[in-house]
């Protein structure tokens, strides 16, 4: 990620707004669909496709999982 | 309904129309795109393959066969495989959770459950590598004649298991081919709605086998993969998807022209016409719209875009409104056992859509639902659903789940129930579309001054404030 901010949360809740149009009280859990769009607008932050299984993906219920596993791909990624 | 089926099509124990209907292609044409081509004389081998371990494990003509896979080739080829038997195909969505799975599979008998005992390939996949595995689950003849079975939301009683014949099928693939705007022979679909679901299944694949339209999944769930998908042959390509997928499409810049996207086709729900001006500015190609229901597949269309937010409807198909809903022309009940006559009556189905039919142009209005039933990606969710089985729960005295850009449930505990003991107990019973995104517990649920719940979202969002 060398050169690029850090993800957030709160880039992340910002991203789910898009898909809702709504700007504020986004729910903390997250279903498939919110999901895919996570996993698309975050690889097109960086640029980069996330390596991520579907029991990954599987593991993610809430806003906070969803940093947390993309935080480790971006990581692999970068050392890759 | 209104095609013109031969007389054994309307019999599901007659498997003659698999390859009557469907496989009527030469072998070397393909079919599907994964991407590796698969042909139909290939397909057609493995669908022969696959009856051969379908009868293994017990199933006989005139049975049912549970498919309860994500949509991959093995999909494909055991649903063709099971109506080639002549046998039923109870479709299971692989997201149900165990719980409303055993609920179907107790009710409707099936002789075969086919369930992947593998998938494999990366996340977000649109067609998963799955190896299956057959269950022997009974001994009993199918429950009906359908030649395919479907469940529909809120399906706690026996009016929302739906079934449909093979000349109800065959009728409605006929109905895609007369109209203007569908992929043509020898032209690709990018299909991205799961074929488990009436869109994907008659609009993708059964559309796609009988009209010798290559089906092409996208190697992911990305609006880069469909673009992707898009540019992979020059042949011309409509894309096939439910809004969100508009959405995934409009953020994604192409890198290259693609000249060869004809036009893309949302079924689901409504988009709105900023979505769709937005889509076509970009892509330079009509956004087209549709609308349909499990019990009687396409009704009506827009498939130019050019009378949004309206649609005409199917040939064949009459639509027309009584009290402010939409009924639609439907000869026999689609629903399984005893028939509410709420939903379908004297040769009608109650869409429990609001809208209005213009008389001078036929064209149908949309307005909304008149029940609990809400859109989630295109995946129709009924509230009631929801809210019953949150209310079932122990620890739960009373719920209220309504719509409040997302499905919430406002619940009123016994004692100390954690919210994350909650929603655990949701993901045993139900599938994650279904879920609530939002939990809020209360000491007290707001009621009337008779003691009713109330339902008046503004009122709930006060009470989960306080």
């Amino acid at each position: 990620m060398a050169g690029q901010p850090d993800l957030r949360r709160v880039d992340l809740v910002a991203m789910l707004a898009q898909l809702t149009d709504r700007s504020t009280n986004q729910p903390e859990r997250i279903g498939s669909m919110e999901l895919a769009w996570l996993v698309h607008l975050v690889e097109q932050r960086y640029d980069r496709q996330l390596d991520l299984t579907d029991d990954q993906l599987a593991e993610i219920r809430t806003v906070d999982d969803a940093l947390v596993v993309f935080e480790t791909a971006l990581a692999a990624a970068a050392d890759g | 309904m209104n095609g013109n089926p031969s007389s054994r099509d309307s019999n599901a124990t007659d498997p003659d129309w698999v390859d009557g209907f469907l496989f009527t292609g030469k072998p070397a044409d393909v079919c599907l795109r994964l991407p590796d081509p698969v042909d139909r004389g290939t397909l057609h081998r493995l669908v022969t393959e696959a009856q051969t371990r379908l009868s293994a494990a017990g199933l006989r003509r005139g049975g049912a066969v549970a498919l309860r896979l994500p949509p991959s080739l093995a999909y494909v080829v055991n649903l063709l495989a099971t109506w080639r038997s002549g046998a039923q195909a109870i479709l299971l969505d692989h997201r149900l959770t165990d719980h409303e799975a055993d609920r179907a599979l107790r009710r409707l008998t099936p002789q075969v459950v086919v369930a992947p005992v593998r998938t494999g390939g990366a996340a977000l996949r649109v067609f998963v590598d799955v190896t299956e595995g057959f269950t022997p689950y009974g001994d009993h003849p199918a429950t009906s004649d359908h030649a395919v079975i479907q469940l529909s939301s809120g399906s706690t009683g026996p009016s929302k298991i739906i079934g449909r014949t093979a000349a109800d099928l065959i009728a409605e693939v006929r109905r895609y081919t007369q109209l203007d705007g569908v992929p043509l022979p020898g032209e690709r679909l990018i299909l991205l709605p799961s074929m488990v679901h009436v869109l994907g299944l008659v609009g993708g694949l059964l559309y796609g086998l009988h009209a010798g339209v290559e089906l092409v999944p996208p190697q992911r769930l990305s609006g880069a993969a469909v673009l992707d998908a898009i540019g992979a042959a020059g042949s011309p390509a409509t894309v096939l998807g439910v809004p969100f997928h508009i959405g995934l499409l409009a953020a994604t810049q192409p890198d290259r022209p693609l000249p060869m996207f004809r036009r893309m086709i949302t079924g689901g729900e409504l988009v709105s016409a900023a979505t769709a001006r937005s889509f076509t500015d970009r892509f330079g190609v009509p956004l087209g719209n549709m609308y349909g229901m499990t019990e009687v597949g396409v009704i009506g269309t827009d498939l130019y875009g050019e009378h949004r937010p309206r649609i005409v409807p199917a040939p064949g198909v009459d639509v027309r409104e009584v009290a402010g809903e939409l009924r639609v022309s439907c000869p026999a009940s689609p629903y399984l056992g005893h028939t509410d006559p709420s939903r379908w009556s004297a040769g009608w189905l109650h869409t429990r859509d609001a809208g209005t039919v213009d008389p001078d142009s036929g064209l149908v209005t949309i307005r909304g639902r008149l029940d609990s039933q809400v859109s989630v990606g295109g995946m129709k969710v009924d509230l009631t659903e929801v809210e019953n089985t949150v209310a079932e729960l122990p620890g739960v005295a009373a719920a209220v789940v309504v719509w409040d850009d997302g499905i919430t449930a406002y619940v009123q505990t016994v004692g100390t129930l954690a919210e994350e003991t909650l929603d655990q107990q949701l993901a045993e019973r139900l599938a994650g579309y279904k879920r609530p995104r939002t939990l809020r517990l209360l000491d007290q649920l707001p009621r009337t001054t008779t003691g009713k719940l109330v339902r008046s979202v503004d009122m709930l969002r006060t009470a989960g404030t306080s």
